[in-house]
């Protein structure tokens, strides 16, 4: 409504603006006119010969011309009566009245959108919208949690997106107040265990053993736990181990279970069952069997979780050649080069790390 | 809200632009000065409506509401404020709605302060900026609208282009567009006239002022993109004969042209029809000049706007305002009455040929610029007219237009002694040749062409201050005499001379860049040292650092000379994710006028950067030249005489005898 | 002197530095005019060694090799056509594989452009033109290199990835 109440207003504005003068009659003033140009050019001349910057002479000459055009000036002045059109006077008032309003209503209609209000960033991050990648929404949440830090589905909601901007040091510290707050769960441990992992580079640390350890505990076939338990014996050193616990997952897996291929290439590479042999990259293979949307979220989501954290901290020469594969895998070339680039400005002040980086390109044929 | 308020404030712009161009013509015809009051109130209207249009676009930049398909196609949340509103021009639509809102603050203005002219003419100038303000809302509401929204609004804005995030590509295209739209005014004034089918000394009076802003804002906007260009660029170039470059430099020459005549106009009362073409003319390259940046028919490094569509819509308008007022000259000019006579040696001979030479040379640009064009479209070959071209004919074209320049101020109206003048410009030929002895002398075996350019910038600004000194009669009287007169000078009198003056600053400034500027090209490690004119530059450090929304690579130089430390460079170069794209940063050091000039390139496999270094000695006169001429347009335009409101000049010229 | 010889000397003044103009513009048309080709359009032509020319097209992914003291060797493609570049010097920020670029110089015995100059494309969106006639003409344009989201696409920025 308000809306419609400023665009009236300024439509009376506008319609004032044609009125107005119309209404002053014939008693508006006249303008200028030339005769006071020339009436000045000669007081300049006087100027100029007073101030000695022309002979009289060439002065004299001058005002002969500048009057002659005062002359002429007069003359044409005289020839333009001012008269008053009521005819005129009064169309144009019509169209202002009439025609103005409604051309720029109409106009206005077919392009305009009167029903959608304003959505600035402001309000905008007030809404829920855990899809949103942005700082400042999460530091909102940060904020909120700092005063009630018992709010624990507040934490339930941060802690992924923290995962996600690939600040896991702080998503470690989240999901534990998740545990606290809002209760323990074989996933919630699981998620806990998984954020260790990651922030540990891949590596099952202990303290992310216990956490899957005690997921199992509560629900034996949490299938993320079970998984990682078998990678941290893989990463023991303990192969028939990790192959016993995943020959036992798939043994209990749904057909249908979506990291049924996952666990199938993890058992395949530590030599545990007949499935087809694994690309070097066991996630990539394991991508390929899912589905479109499935394989295309799973990759992206690795990838970029890769990419932020070598934004922290570019020095892990290893993860920068991940990196660069992935993209290669994906064929997204630009970014390969592009992340080649990025990596050579990380590591460019250690003269070891540059070695390995440029071998390693090389190996995967993206030197030069 | 603010959308659609911003959005309805523009269509009421266009209704009253509308009723602008119509009711006061005919008021003016039927002599009805209720009815050709309506352009004043209306152009006032105007002005408000799209300074509310403009205000609210600017507020959903700030605001980052992304529900605006400009805001998000050309912002990001997380870009600095600065960037936030300077980005508000940074793209097609924004900067179409700055072009029409600067067209109506002049249109505001010509109402407001137009108090001295002939009720007639303000009716016929205001209809005929309705005219042309009209086209323009239409062409953005209808192509380029910047309020159209989205349903859905995204999360987040797509940033502005990188290279556009700099503070002088955000300050020179509202100055280059306050010069082209400065010309809208004098050719209504022209269009109005020939409608009138009257013109004479006082027309010349009343345009000038108006040509001079104009005129002001595009020399200072074509210097600030010269050297946005030199130092963003990251190869220390500064100007590329780009066709951008071109369609700004076009109207300048028209426009500098057009000043000249419209004083003779204004002494003599000749050269009238000339001086209506010319407006036409600026104008019309101006629109030109529009037209070639915003509907990227050309290629150019500058391009950011590639739509066909809106191209046609501009070509229409092109047509219409070009072809329609061509038209009318052709068929109003021939009646226009004939002016005063002069000698071809005198100062209108003089101004007459400095408007020979400014439009061929702007004639050698056009032909530059648009050849390619026209070429593709008779026989579809492409070729490319660079620099070379415009070198060549370009430059032999000013030559002679600098040599005759500082003999014009000195010959005398209607009847001018050559000898005289050239007698009172001994002491400037005197210095020029003195010049080029010791730099033939000093640089013996190199270059021919630079000392004698620079002869003739030493002679240009000697022309200009023996102008002074003769009128001051300086070294004749006692000096206090002459300081006396000095002050009693009018103001555009000293204008000229500073004009003059900067033409040959910049002159210098650009034959020894591009004659005695050397520089290093190479990859360097850390602790590798370089040599450039005596200078050696170390490349102590290569680091790292994280920016608001960009990544950063910044490359530390400790700059010495004779063994002497002078200070720490550090060139960058910026990643930004956003946009997946890299701008180089470039270090400037300054030493006087002249500058070292730092860049960096990419990082190869051993670690090495690829850095190049420019030693560009006196460059900055570049630059300084233009903004003398600027300042010097400043001292005319407060002359007393031109000043736009200037009501009851006996009383006025009396009250300010005693400041003369 | 009549009025009417003032007015001659004027028009006979004006004539002569538009002649001096003319005269310079087509001296300079002869000399200093670089036409443009695609790799294609220069194997057609057949365009001797050493005429200058523009070269336009995309870089070819995979071919940028680069050398000592910032020589660079490339090819530009143009979907049925690839010639080999060297280059030496920086390029410009923008400069990528798979990218539209302009090149200017001349080929030399051997068959090989030496560019002396280079141009990358301006930003994300935009193209050379001359870049994006050529290719558009050989069908290996994607129309999305110069697209505008509709109103209610939020799509993803654009990435200018050309076979």
């Amino acid at each position: 409504m308000t809306l419609w109440f400023v665009f009236a207003l300024m439509t009376v504005a506008a319609i004032f603006a044609v009125l107005w003068p119309l209404s002053r009659g014939s008693s508006a003033q006249a303008g200028g006119s030339e005769a006071v140009v020339y009436k000045d050019q000669l007081a300049e001349i006087d100027r100029d010969v007073a101030a000695g910057l022309i002979g009289s002479s060439e002065a004299e000459a001058a005002r002969v011309e500048i009057g002659r055009r005062l002359l002429a000036a007069a003359d044409g002045e005289r020839t333009l009566p001012a008269r008053a059109n009521l005819g005129l006077r009064r169309a144009s008032a019509i169209v202002a009245l009439v025609g103005l309003p409604i051309a720029a209503v109409t106009f206005y209609l077919a392009l305009g959108s009167p029903r959608l209000g304003d959505f600035p960033l402001a309000s905008r991050t007030r809404m829920a919208d855990v899809s949103q990648p942005l700082e400042n929404m999460v530091a909102q949440v940060e904020a909120h949690l700092e005063k009630n830090p018992t709010d624990g589905r507040g934490w339930t909601v941060l802690a992924p997106v923290l995962a996600r901007l690939g600040r896991f040091d702080d998503a470690v510290r989240a999901y534990r107040n998740v545990i606290q707050h809002a209760g323990d769960s074989a996933e919630r441990r699981s998620d806990l265990g998984e954020a260790l992992v990651t922030s540990a580079g891949g590596v099952v640390t202990a303290e992310a053993k216990a956490e899957f350890e005690r997921a199992v505990a509560q629900n034996a076939d949490d299938p993320r736990a079970s998984y990682f338990l078998g990678l941290a014996a893989e990463q023991d050193g303990r192969k028939a181990d990790a192959a016993a616990i995943w020959r036992a997952m798939l043994s209990k897996a749904p057909a249908d279970a979506p990291w049924r291929p996952l666990i199938e290439t993890a058992l395949a590479r530590v030599g545990g069952a007949p499935v087809a042999p694994a690309l070097s990259d066991d996630a990539m293979a394991a991508a390929r069997d899912m589905n479109e949307a499935d394989r295309g979220t799973m990759v992206r989501g690795m990838v970029d979780r890769l990419a932020a954290r070598l934004k922290q901290d570019g020095s892990d020469v290893e993860g920068w050649l991940r990196l660069v594969r992935a993209y290669i895998v994906m064929g997204e070339r630009d970014k390969a080069t592009n992340a080649r680039i990025e990596a050579r400005q990380a590591v460019a002040g250690d003269a070891e790390r540059l070695r390995k980086l440029n071998e390693g390109l090389k190996n995967l044929g993206l030197d030069g | 809200m603010i959308a659609e308020a911003g959005h309805y404030a523009l269509v009421l712009a266009l209704a009253l632009a509308l009723i602008q161009s119509t009711v006061p013509m005919l008021g003016a015809r039927w002599g009805d000065p209720a009815l050709m009051n309506v352009a004043r109130s209306t152009a006032l209207a105007q002005l408000l409506f799209v300074a509310a249009s403009f205000t609210a676009l600017v507020m959903l930049h700030v605001a980052s509401d992304f529900s605006v398909v400009n805001v998000f196609e050309n912002s990001h949340s997380m870009k600095p404020l600065l960037y936030k509103i300077t980005g508000v021009w940074g793209n097609h639509e924004g900067s179409m709605l700055l072009w029409v809102a600067i067209l109506a603050l002049f249109g505001g203005l010509v109402a407001a302060f137009g108090n001295n002219l002939p009720l007639s003419l303000r009716a016929h100038v205001l209809a005929v900026q309705g005219w042309i303000a009209a086209a323009f809302y239409l062409f953005i509401l209808l192509t380029s609208n910047p309020f159209l929204r989205i349903a859905s609004p995204p999360i987040e804005g797509r940033d502005l282009n990188p290279v556009l995030q700099d503070i002088g590509l955000a300050v020179h295209p509202p100055m280059l567009y306050l010069g082209y739209v400065g010309f809208s005014i004098s050719f209504s004034f022209a269009i109005a006239a020939l409608i009138e089918g009257r013109i004479d000394a006082a027309w010349a009076r009343w345009v000038r002022p108006w040509t001079l802003v104009a005129w002001i804002f595009l020399t200072l906007g074509i210097a600030m993109g010269s050297y946005w260009a030199y130092y963003e660029l990251g190869w220390g170039g500064w100007w590329f004969w780009d066709p951008v470059e071109n369609a700004s430099l076009m109207p300048w020459l028209a426009g500098t042209a057009l000043l000249h005549s419209a004083v003779v106009m204004e002494k003599r009362n000749a050269l009238k029809v000339w001086t209506i073409l010319l407006s036409i003319l600026a104008f019309s390259l101006s629109l030109l000049g529009t037209f070639l940046v915003r509907s990227g028919v050309l290629t150019s490094v500058h391009a950011f706007a590639t739509d066909p569509s809106r191209g046609v819509f501009i070509l229409l308008i092109l047509c219409l305002f070009i072809g329609g007022s061509l038209t009318l000259y052709a068929w109003r000019a021939p009646a226009l009455k004939q002016g005063g006579l002069f000698a071809p040696v005198s100062r209108e001979g003089a101004l007459v040929l400095n408007n020979l030479f400014l439009t061929s040379a702007c004639a050698t640009v056009f032909i530059g610029t648009l050849y390619p064009l026209a070429l593709e479209v008779l026989t579809g070959d492409k070729i490319s007219v660079g620099a070379p071209f415009f070198n060549l004919t370009f430059g032999p074209l000013f030559v002679p237009l600098l040599v005759a320049m500082p003999f014009a101020p000195l010959l005398a109206w209607k009847r001018g002694d050559l000898l005289g003048a050239a007698q009172r410009l001994t002491a400037a030929g005197i210095a020029a040749l003195v010049a080029i002895a010791v730099l033939f002398a000093w640089t013996h075996g190199g270059a021919t062409l630079a000392p004698l350019a620079i002869g003739l910038a030493i002679f240009v600004i000697g022309g200009a201050l023996s102008d002074l000194a003769e009128r001051t009669a300086l070294f004749r009287v006692p000096f206090a005499t002459a300081m006396a007169r000095a002050r009693g000078l009018p103001r555009a009198t000293w204008g000229t001379a500073f004009a003059h003056a900067g033409i040959g600053v910049a002159l210098i400034g650009i034959v020894c860049e591009t004659t005695w500027n050397s520089e290093y090209i190479g990859t360097m490690k850390p602790r590798d040292i370089a040599s450039v004119a005596g200078y050696q530059l170390k490349l102590d450090d290569i680091t790292q650092r994280q920016g608001p929304n960009f990544r950063e690579m910044i490359a530390q130089f400790t700059v010495s000379h004779d063994g002497e430390t002078l200070e720490v460079m550090t060139p960058s170069k910026r990643n930004f994710t956003t946009r997946d794209s890299s701008t180089t940063e470039a270090a400037l050091l300054t030493r006087g006028a002249s500058q070292l000039y730092v860049s960096l390139g990419d990082t190869n496999a051993e670690g090495a950067i690829a850095v190049r270094i420019y030693h560009k000695p006196l460059v900055l006169l570049i630059w300084w030249g233009p903004v003398l001429m600027a300042f010097g347009g400043l001292l005319s335009l407060s002359d007393r005489r031109l000043r736009v409101g200037a009501p009851k000049p006996a009383k006025a010229a009396r009250a300010l005898q005693p400041a003369e | 002197m009549t009025r009417k010889q003032r007015r001659l000397t004027m028009i006979c003044g004006s004539l002569a530095v538009l002649a001096v103009a003319a005269a310079l513009v087509l001296n300079a048309m002869r000399d200093s005019i670089v036409f443009f080709s695609t790799p294609t359009m220069a194997a057609e032509k057949q365009i001797p060694p050493g005429k200058r020319f523009r070269l336009g097209g995309l870089v070819q992914p995979g071919s940028l090799v680069r050398g000592d003291n910032l020589a660079v060797n490339f090819s530009i493609a143009d979907g049925s056509a690839t010639l080999p570049v060297a280059y030496k010097g920086m390029l410009p920020d923008l400069f990528r594989e798979g990218q539209g670029v302009v090149a200017e110089g001349a080929l030399d015995a051997s068959g090989v452009f030496k560019a002396d100059t280079v141009l990358a494309k301006h930003d994300e969106t935009y193209m050379p033109r001359d870049v994006a006639d050529a290719l558009k003409k050989q069908g290996h344009w994607k129309d999305d290199y110069g697209a505008k989201p509709g109103a209610t696409a939020a799509s993803a920025p654009v990435q200018g990835t050309a076979k």
